[in-house]
C-alpha cells in the first residue's frame, strides 16, 4: 500500500502564546497559505480560524508559554496545527460550553472554536501528555466539480483486469463515479481533482477494473483511524453478472490491505447485496441532511487480523448493548460489570468536539469524566442545537475508563448505542446516536 | 530517544507478525471447554517411533551442553540419505531461519525476489524487513505462474521461491516445469524450491531437485522437520545447495542456533520414517476425502492439491467464520492474510478430529443459511 509522504512541505514557527503576536500569527498563515500555491478564499478560512483560536485559547494558555504552529501543505489541503501549553488545571476550558450562555448574543461572539470549524473543512481537539494541547485543522483547496465524462456502454464485455490507477486515472475514475449517480460519493469523489491529490498526496488508495479501454469499476481506501480504514465503493459502471467485478476489487482490495498494519476496514455506504461473503453487519445509522432529507449509513465491518480478546469494564446499558454485540460477531471479550464510583471523580467533565458542518454532524468524545457528565453533555447538546448542527454522535472508546464512565450520563441525557466496530479505538469503538430530536429537560 | 531517526521506513513500516495466542486463554476468551488446532498443519500422529524415544528419553543434563554448531551428525545423515556432501545441507531452527539466510546472502537493498502473490508469506515478510522487494507474481489456476515469474526478472533479481507443493492450495510443479523453468531463469539468479510438504507427494513426476542441483547449481532446496516429521515444536528445517552456494549461506546463518534434542530427533527420524510417511499419508488421504465429500454436499468449493491441508470457501468472510469455529473448538486458518479472502485452510487430522469438525462446519453453515 502507498505509504502516506513525508512532511516535505511544511512551514513552521515558534511564537509567545499572548495576545500582541495575534498578528504575527495571522500573517504567518496568510503568507504561508499564498506561499504554497493557495487563493483567497482558502487562505482566509485558516487565517479566520487562527485569529478565532488564538483569541479563545490564549487564556487557557500557561503565562509565558509558547504556541507552535506548523502549516504544511497537502496538495488537496493545507493541515494547521497548533500546539500550546496549559497551565490551567481547570479542564472544563476546554469545553465548548465554557462560560457560554446559549441564550444570550453577547456570550455566543465568545464561541471562537464554533466560528473557526466554520471557516475550515475540519477541526479536533487533541490533550498529549504533558499538559500539550493540539489543535489541528485542515482546509481543503477548492476544486471544480466533475464534468460530464462517457460511461461503458450497457452490454459491453471483455476481460477484466485490475489496475493501480495513475492520479489522472483516478480523476476520470471519479467523473464516471458521479455522473453514474451512484447514491453515495463521499466529498472527495464530488470534486475529481481532490481525488486525484488525495491519491497523490498517499492519503488514498484505489484500484479500478478496466475491460477493453473502458475503466468500469473501482474502489476506494484511506484511513478512519489508526487501527481501522474506511473503504468507499465498489462503484460499477456495467453489468456485473455473478459479481464477478465486485468480488474481484474487494478480494484484491482485502488482500492489500491485510498486509497493512490496519485490524480491520469499514464500509458505511447503503446497503451491499451479499455483504455477508465479505463484511461483518455492523448496523444503521440515520443522519439528517443539511436539505432536511435524510440519509441511511449502514455499517459493514471486516477484520484483518485473527481475534485476541480482551476485557471491557463498564455497566448499564452500555453492558447490554456490548454483551449482545460481542454475542452475535462472535467477538472474545469478556465484559465485566462495574460501577463508576462518581465520588472518585473530577469535578469537571471535559468533551472534545469534532464539527463538520457539511454534514450538521457533531462528533463528540469524551476527554475526561466528571461528575458533571450529565450536564455538560446536556450544555454541548443545547450550545450545538442552536448552532444549527443537527446530528450528534458520541464515540466512547471501551479501552478508556474515562471514556466508559460517561455511559451512565449518555442515557440519561438520551444517546443510545448504535453501533460497535470492534478494535477500531483502544479497544473497540462505541457509537451512541441522538437520533430522536429530543432534549433532555 | 529518537527511534526515528534510527529505524529504517522498511523496517517501521512492516507488519508485525501475531501468533495466536496459547490454547488455554483461546479456550476462555472463546468459552470453549476443547479446542482443536486445525491451523498450522501439524501431523496428529506426532513424530516418527525412533524420534518420540530419543525425545523422551532427552536427559537434562544434555541440556546443559551446547549443540553441534552445525549440526554436524544432523548433516551427515542427510548426505548419507540423498547421497551428497553433508557440506551441502545448512540446517536452520525450522526453515524459516534458512529463509533468512538466503535472503541475507544473496541480496541487498535495492535487489529484489520473485515469488507468488498466494503463498507461503515468510518470503515476502524476509525480504520486507530487509529493505527488499519482493515481486509477487499472481497464482495461475491455483498454481505458481513460471512465464509469469520470469517476466518480472530484472537485473535486480536475485532469488526466485518456488513453494513447491504450494501452500495453502496444494498445486504442484512437475519435474518438467521444473526443468524449464530453471533453463529460462538462468544462473545469474537462485531459484529457491520449498519443499516443507514434498513428503506428503506421492506423485512420481514431483521433482527430484537434489538430483536437479548437478545440472542447475543455483537451485536451492528448502525441507523441513515441521510437517511430515512431526517436530515443529523443536524447530528444525534445512536447506541442500551446491557446496559453493551453501558455503556463501552459512556466512549469513547464526551458529548453534538448531537445539540438541531438535538435532537427536530429527536424526532419529530420518532413521525410522518409512512406517511414519505411510500412515500419515493415508491419514491424510482420508481426512481429505472425508472433508471434500462433506463440502461437496454443503455446496463449499474446496481447493486442494498436495499436502495435509485443505483450502474451504465459505458463504460469509473467513475471519467471521474462524470466530463462529473457535466458538466450537476449532481453530483454522483464515486466507485473507494469504490472500485468499472468503476461504479457510483446514489441517487434516485423524478422523475423530475430522468428523467433529465437519459436524461444526454443518452446524455454522446451516445456521448462516437459515
Amino acid at each position: 500500500m502507498k505509504q502516506q509522504t513525508t512532511r516535505q512541505k511544511s512551514a513552521t514557527t515558534r511564537i509567545p502564546f499572548d495576545m500582541p503576536f495575534l498578528p504575527l500569527a495571522m500573517e504567518f498563515i496568510d503568507k504561508g497559505a499564498r506561499g504554497f500555491g493557495y487563493n483567497d478564499r482558502e487562505t482566509g478560512g485558516l487565517v479566520l480560524a487562527m485569529e478565532e483560536l488564538f483569541s479563545f485559547y490564549v487564556r487557557q494558555a500557561a503565562l509565558g508559554s509558547a504556541l507552535e504552529i506548523e502549516l504544511e501543505d497537502q496538495g488537496y489541503r493545507l493541515a494547521l496545527t497548533i500546539c500550546f501549553r496549559t497551565a490551567n488545571p481547570d479542564m472544563r476550558a476546554f469545553n465548548l460550553t465554557w462560560n457560554v450562555n446559549p441564550d444570550s448574543e453577547e456570550s455566543l461572539d465568545m464561541l471562537g472554536p464554533m466560528i473557526a470549524a466554520r471557516s475550515v473543512s475540519s477541526l479536533r481537539l487533541d490533550f498529549g501528555s504533558d499538559e500539550q494541547v493540539a489543535l489541528h485543522m485542515t482546509r481543503d483547496r477548492d476544486y471544480p466539480p466533475a464534468g460530464a465524462v462517457a460511461l461503458p456502454p450497457s452490454g459491453a464485455s471483455g476481460t477484466l483486469r485490475l489496475s493501480e490507477p495513475s492520479a489522472d486515472d483516478l480523476r476520470h475514475f471519479a467523473a464516471m463515479a458521479v455522473a453514474s449517480g451512484a447514491p453515495f460519493i463521499p466529498p472527495f469523489l464530488l470534486r475529481p481533482g481532490m481525488a486525484a491529490d488525495m491519491l497523490d498526496a498517499g492519503h488514498l488508495n484505489a484500484i479500478l477494473v478496466t475491460s477493453g479501454d473502458w475503466i468500469v469499476g473501482g474502489l476506494l481506501w484511506r484511513p478512519l483511524t489508526d487501527t481501522c480504514l474506511e473503504l468507499y465503493g465498489p462503484y460499477l459502471f456495467s453489468d456485473d453478472p455473478d459479481d464477478r467485478m465486485l468480488t474481484l476489487l474487494l478480494d484484491e482490495a482485502t488482500g492489500r490491505i491485510s498486509h497493512s498494519n490496519c485490524r480491520g476496514f469499514l464500509r458505511r455506504q447503503g446497503p451491499l447485496a451479499g455483504h455477508e461473503r465479505f463484511f461483518d453487519f455492523l448496523g444503521d445509522l440515520e443522519l439528517s441532511g443539511i436539505s432536511g432529507a435524510t440519509a441511511n449509513n449502514t455499517y459493514y465491518y471486516r477484520q484483518l487480523k485473527e481475534e485476541s480478546g480482551g476485557v471491557v469494564y463498564c455497566g448499564g446499558a452500555l453492558s447490554t448493548f456490548l454483551g449482545n454485540q460481542y454475542d452475535r460477531l462472535c467477538l472474545p471479550r469478556q465484559v465485566r460489570e462495574t460501577v463508576v464510583d462518581h465520588s472518585r471523580l473530577r469535578d469537571a467533565s471535559v468533551l472534545a468536539v469534532e464539527l463538520e458542518y457539511a454534514r450538521s454532524l457533531a462528533i463528540i468524545r469524551p476527554l475526561c469524566a466528571g461528575k458533571d457528565m450529565a450536564a455538560n453533555l446536556t450544555a454541548h447538546l443545547n450550545l450545538l442545537r442552536g448552532e444549527g448542527i443537527d446530528n450528534f454522535l458520541v464515540e466512547i472508546n471501551t479501552g478508556c475508563f474515562e471514556d466508559t464512565a460517561f455511559a451512565a450520563a449518555l442515557e440519561e441525557t438520551g444517546f443510545v448505542p448504535r453501533l460497535l466496530i470492534p478494535d477500531a479505538g483502544r479497544g473497540d469503538l462505541v457509537i451512541y446516536d441522538h437520533s430522536d430530536g429530543t432534549l433532555p429537560s | 530517544m529518537n527511534l526515528d531517526i534510527l529505524i529504517p521506513d522498511y523496517v517501521r513500516s512492516f507488519q508485525v507478525y501475531t501468533p495466536s495466542r496459547p490454547d488455554h486463554l483461546l479456550m476462555q476468551e472463546y468459552g470453549t471447554p476443547l479446542l482443536h488446532r486445525l491451523n498450522n498443519n501439524e501431523n496428529p500422529l506426532g513424530p516418527p517411533p525412533a524420534a518420540a524415544s530419543v525425545i523422551a528419553a532427552f536427559s537434562p543434563a544434555r541440556a546443559a551442553i551446547y549443540p553441534s554448531g552445525d549440526s554436524y551428525d544432523l548433516c551427515a545423515a542427510l548426505g548419507e540419505r540423498f547421497g551428497i556432501s553433508p557440506d551441502r545441507f545448512l540446517v536452520g531452527n525450522g526453515s524459516c531461519e534458512v529463509i533468512s539466510s538466503v535472503i541475507k546472502a544473496f541480496c541487498q537493498p535495492g535487489d529484489n525476489i520473485i515469488t507468488a502473490d498466494k503463498t507461503f508469506a515468510v518470503y515476502e515478510w524476509v525480504a520486507g524487513f530487509s529493505g527488499i522487494e519482493a515481486r509477487l507474481v499472481p497464482l495461475l489456476d491455483y498454481a505458481f505462474d513460471p512465464q509469469g515469474m520470469l517476466d518480472r526478472i530484472d537485473r535486480k533479481t536475485k532469488i526466485l521461491f518456488v513453494c513447491n507443493p504450494n501452500n495453502p492450495t496444494g498445486s504442484c510443479w512437475t519435474n518438467q516445469v521444473l526443468i524449464d523453468f530453471l533453463e529460462k531463469a538462468g544462473e545469474e539468479r537462485i531459484v529457491v524450491v520449498d519443499e516443507a510438504y514434498r513428503e506428503y507427494v506421492e506423485d512420481p513426476g514431483f521433482p527430484d531437485t537434489i538430483a536437479l542441483m548437478d545440472r542447475f547449481p543455483n537451485l536451492v532446496v528448502f525441507r523441513t522437520f515441521s510437517k511430515m516429521y512431526a517436530l515443529a515444536g523443536l524447530r528444525c528445517g534445512y536447506l541442500a545447495g551446491t557446496a559453493e552456494v551453501v558455503d556463501m549461506v552459512r556466512r549469513t546463518s547464526v551458529a548453534y542456533s538448531v537445539n540438541v534434542q531438535a538435532q537427536q530427533a530429527a536424526l532419529a527420524a530420518l532413521s525410522d520414517d518409512a512406517g511414519h510417511i505411510a500412515a500419515t499419508r493415508a491419514l491424510v488421504k482420508e481426512g481429505k476425502m472425508f472433508l471434500r465429500g462433506v463440502c461437496n454436499n454443503l455446496g463449499l468449493e474446496t481447493v486442494g492439491g498436495e499436502g495435509n491441508f485443505l483450502m474451504i470457501k465459505t458463504p460469509i468472510n473467513d475471519m467471521l467464520m474462524y470466530r463462529r469455529l473457535m466458538k466450537r473448538g476449532m481453530m483454522v486458518r483464515t486466507m485473507t492474510g494469504f490472500r485468499f479472502p472468503g476461504w479457510i485452510r483446514v489441517s487434516l487430522r485423524e478422523m475423530a478430529v475430522m468428523e467433529s469438525f465437519a459436524g461444526a462446519l454443518e452446524d455454522e453453515i446451516r445456521s448462516i443459511r437459515k
